[in-house]
């Protein structure tokens, strides 16, 4: 394998270039070249196009991306809705924000492409609050491209109108998830949207709504100026392309690493980022942001970053937020700051989620103040397997998957931390 | 005919029309899909997953609520899995309550506890301090709220976007932390709060004139109309019988009011209580002295005075409209036809606004049977003119005046000075439910009346349609009688007394 590993960068072509963020910088290496070959095709060529190229959306559930925009109604002429979810707020992420550090016009591009494509004339991009200086980017940038004539009523003389609006979030997790983003962005309390209808059909002020995650989007002007064929010859059949991985932990070099799809992750470990610190061993890996189920050290032997690969053992790529346990951690510790997040994040109006997260979050409280019982590990799992595939947002199975996984994994080392009373 | 579809509910073919859900399909084949969120009256909200139900073919359980039935879609309410999500759904709903059942006035009529006994049956895993919110809290004239009880079914945030249109309530933080309440310094002001004790399937919103009055499995509920207003809301009072006592009306499904009611009508048991009833007949003798009397000697005395008289000239009838349909007939045609009387003058409040409604249900015409007279007196020969004629008693040298009174006292603020009106006048006989009648030491004559919910009947409402009193309750008052039986008793001491 080895050095076959395709150097591209697609997401992250302006990472250290001089005043990477500026127009100037972008239009002179082919910034807006896909837009302006895409104003030249039919809108169901563009998804035809994106479809093929087998792009994947980014945002953690992998969903065909180019299969979604086919999805809102073709015939329907009224107003449509393209949404940049830059919202990331799965913990152990911190990719889409660095994609607006090192150029927000290629998100701004890939949204237009993406309004042309699905007959939208508006695009919103929601950002946490907490991202200051990206907020202020982004706002820099949409202003840019209207001057440019890339944004307005008329982009590039082509007849086409697209408008986008920054909008920044009161940084709720929920409100990642697409319709709690929606429903955000409506000005309600952030909260999911019961499906069907989904958001293609009835999404934003109920009109049809593309929501796409940043890193996805920003892929789409590659695609569309390299063709759909020149993506697929990275990565892997199923898993074309490349993708940002969030690597934290004790690591000597974490960060925002783009590879290939299908890359060997003990290669990006101990190659890319160096290995571990002195006097710190892995003891195991979540490969794909909090939500994701836990690996063992020995599970992460032969493991490829693909979604099928991880799927495969049991867990999965989600966000691409690769966090390193370390032997120096507890997993009681860790798995009390999991349901507690997720405990504070439930919005609350499913039953399983609202209550389950609640009792989690409680009997972990317990442990950690020495009042733990024999059976907690057991009454957990059965939780969390309850809490699974039962609500209207992916949230509960986000705390459950974890959940379950900690306690089978490492329930020997909790058990034992129960038994004790104390911290292990 | 509207396109329908066919599908199979735990085996059975059933068809529906296109767009029913697998909820509403179930409830008409009286299927039980255990729900907390959904109500029949209001938008699909899909957060209690209780309704979980197998769908064969695909991979999770699905909700009912929101699940549109499909030609050829197979649904189970019953297997393994979907018995063990109803479980599940009911104990997670269950972890912080605070399961005080004997304090709470829901205890026997609660979802939670209705509930457990069909689909839970678990022992509780719940090990740990719960959730504690606020209680007690006064959110409304009629209400109080216990949050702690609160299951975040969210019908009552719906009920108060999408029926009242207020948007009175709202869900406050979230998580397991949420909370119902009215916005900061805001209470609901309308009249249907109490709607939201009914639709709320647990004890959470209590209503404040029921609280802690009666447990409910001793009443006893009968079907019936709200006499409150020319809406005509169908209703089902609950007394008990042993006691011969009210507690509270609810709205019962109804062409007239859909789910709801007013809280005008809540309140439309209160005058039929003893306490606040007239009790006795009265009769008063040929030296003047007023004496409480039984049924026969207030009709005997009635029949002597009318027996005295020239009907056509010296009586009057003075007939409010919150009897029934079937008792103006029975009045007319002894009265009117066989009697020859020609003074009949309709009773109503002057200072009404009989064409006000407030865009849901309840109407300035406080009389359920507006309508109903109308006819009645259409039928006898009269004008059919809606109008108060009380002012035209007086003058109209009539020598016996039969007063019908309105049922509802609290519907007529002018009630009390009518009535000292007439009693000033010769000789007044008052048909009557109103204890204040007898309180009033110059009221000479007076036959206890049954109230709406102890008749038989019907009240014809503002739309001409009409709304039935069929299922009555014994009479708290031993000598209460109806209209109709009054006539018939004065009929029958008419002819064993010789005149025809
Ligand atoms: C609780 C929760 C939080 C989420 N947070 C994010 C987020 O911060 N950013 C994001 O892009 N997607 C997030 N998602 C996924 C979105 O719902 C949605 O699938 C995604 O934005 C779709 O874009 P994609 O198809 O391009 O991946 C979240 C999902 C859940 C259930
Ligand atoms: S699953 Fe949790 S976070 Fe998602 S909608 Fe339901 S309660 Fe809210
Ligand atoms: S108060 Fe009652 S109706 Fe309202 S959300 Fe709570 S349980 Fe449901
Ligand atoms: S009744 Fe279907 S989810 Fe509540």
């Amino acid at each position: 394998m080895g050095d076959t590993f395709t150097k591209v960068k697609i997401t992250t072509a302006f990472e250290g270039k001089p005043n990477a963020r500026a127009i100037k910088t972008y239009v002179d290496n082919d910034g807006y070249a896909g837009l302006k070959k895409a104003l030249g095709m039919q809108p169901g060529q563009i998804i035809d196009e994106v479809k093929a190229s087998g792009l994947r959306g980014r945002g953690g559930a992998g969903f065909p991306t180019g299969m979604k925009w086919s999805f809102v109604p073709k015939d329907d002429k009224g107003a449509k809705y393209i949404i940049c979810n830059n919202d990331e707020s799965e913990p152990g992420t911190f990719k889409d924000r660095y994609i607006a550090e090192c150029n927000p016009h290629m998100i701004l591009e890939g949204m237009i492409i993406a309004g042309f494509a699905i007959g939208a004339n508006k695009g919103y991009i929601y950002t946490r609050c907490d991202f200051f200086d990206e907020i202020k980017w982004l706002e820099t940038a949409i202003r840019e491209a209207y001057d440019a004539g890339f944004l307005g009523d008329n982009i590039l003389g082509s007849g086409f109108k697209f408008h986008i609006d920054h909008y920044a979030g009161a940084g709720a997790y929920i409100c990642g998830e697409e319709t709690g983003l929606l429903s955000s962005l409506e000005g309600k309390k952030g909260q999911p949207k019961l499906k069907p209808p989904f958001p293609a059909i009835s999404g934003y002020l109920h009109r049809p709504t593309i929501v796409n995650n940043t890193e996805t989007l920003a892929a789409v002007p590659w695609i569309i100026n390299h063709g759909a064929a020149a993506h697929k010859t990275m990565g892997t059949e199923k898993s074309p392309g490349t993708k940002l991985f969030c690597l934290s932990g004790r690591v000597k070099r974490p960060g925002v690493y783009e590879l290939p799809l299908g890359y060997p992750i003990e290669k990006l470990i101990h190659e890319d980022a160096g290995g571990m610190l002195p006097g710190y061993n892995i003891k195991a890996c979540i490969p794909g942001g909090s939500s994701a189920p836990i690996l063992t050290a020995e599970e992460l032997k032969g493991l490829t970053l693909d979604y099928e690969a991880i799927a495969a053992k049991g867990s999965m790529l989600g966000s691409g937020a690769i966090m390193i346990i370390d032997d120096s951690m507890s997993m009681a510790e860790l798995l009390k700051v999991t349901v507690e997040f997720y405990h504070h994040e439930s919005c609350g109006q499913c039953t399983p989620c609202r209550e389950g997260t609640g009792w989690l979050a409680n009997i972990m409280t317990g442990i950690m103040a020495g009042e733990g019982k024999k059976d907690d590990l057991q009454r957990m799992f059965e939780i969390s397997r309850n809490m699974e595939g039962k609500t209207i947002c992916a949230l509960s199975d986000a705390a459950a998957m974890p959940t379950k996984s900690i306690v089978t994994k490492f329930g020997a080392e909790i058990a034992d931390f129960i038994e004790r009373g104390k911290r292990a | 005919m509207s396109e329908t579809v066919t599908f199979k509910l735990n085996g059975k073919d059933i068809t529906v029309s296109k767009g029913t859900t697998v909820m509403e399909a179930a409830r008409r084949e009286n299927v039980e899909i255990p729900h907390f969120c959904w109500h029949p009256g209001l938008s699909v909200a899909g957060v209690c997953r209780f309704c979980m139900v197998k769908v064969e073919g695909r991979p999770k359980l699905e909700i009912a609520c929101n699940l549109q039935a499909t030609n050829g879609m197979d649904v189970k309410t019953d297997t393994d899995e979907a018995k063990s999500a109803h479980k599940w759904a009911l104990e997670f709903h269950l972890v912080n309550h605070p399961l005080d059942c004997p304090i709470c006035d829901q205890a026997g009529e609660c979802g939670l506890q209705d509930y457990y006994m069909s689909v839970g049956k678990y022992q509780s895993q719940m090990t740990r301090p719960k959730v504690l919110k606020p209680k007690m809290l006064d959110v409304g004239r009629d209400l109080v709220l216990d949050t702690e009880r609160c299951i975040l079914c969210s019908r009552c945030v719906r009920f108060e976007e999408e029926v009242t249109k207020t948007g009175a309530l709202g869900i406050f933080d979230r998580g397991d932390r949420a909370i119902i309440g009215t916005y900061p310094g805001e209470k609901i002001e309308h009249n249907y709060q109490t709607n939201l004790v009914d639709i709320c399937p647990v004890g959470a919103f209590t209503s404040r004139d029921f609280r802690f009055k009666q447990r409910v499995w001793f009443l006893k509920d009968k079907p019936a109309t709200c006499p409150g207003c020319s809406t005509g809301c169908s209703v089902d009072v609950f007394g008990k019988p042993e006691t011969r006592s009210y507690f509270r009306i609810k709205p019962r499904k109804g062409e007239a009011n859909g789910h709801w009611m007013c809280d005008k009508g809540r309140h439309m048991y209160s005058h039929l209580n003893q306490d606040v009833r007239l009790r006795t007949a009265l009769t008063t003798d040929t030296k003047g002295r007023r004496h409480d009397t039984n049924f026969a000697g207030a009709i005997e005395d009635l029949g002597k005075r009318i027996a005295a008289v020239n009907p056509a000239t010296d009586i009057a009838l003075l007939v409010s409209a919150q009897h029934t349909s079937e008792e103006y007939k029975s009045l007319f045609n002894f009265f009117v036809q066989e009697l020859g009387v020609k003074k009949v003058f309709q009773w109503r409040e002057p200072t009404e606004k009989i064409d006000s409604f407030d865009g849901l249900l309840y109407r300035g015409d406080h009389n359920a049977n507006t309508r109903g007279l109308q006819n009645e007196l259409k039928e006898a020969g009269f004008a059919t003119e809606v109008k108060n004629e009380f002012d035209f008693v007086a003058g109209s040298g009539a020598k016996i005046v039969i007063a019908i009174t309105p049922e509802i006292p609290s519907t007529c603020p002018s009630l009390e000075k009518q009535l000292n009106h007439l009693t000033e006048l010769d000789f007044v006989s008052f048909w009557t439910s109103a204890g204040s009648v007898g309180d009033n030491k110059k009221s000479k004559h007076a036959l206890p009346m049954k109230g709406f919910a102890e008749k038989k009947g019907t009240f014809i409402n503002h739309d001409g349609k009409p709304g039935k009193l069929e299922s009555p309750f014994p009479c708290p008052v031993v000598d209460g009688r109806d209209i109709t039986e009054i006539v018939a008793a004065l009929k029958s001491w008419r002819h064993s007394h010789g005149s025809r």
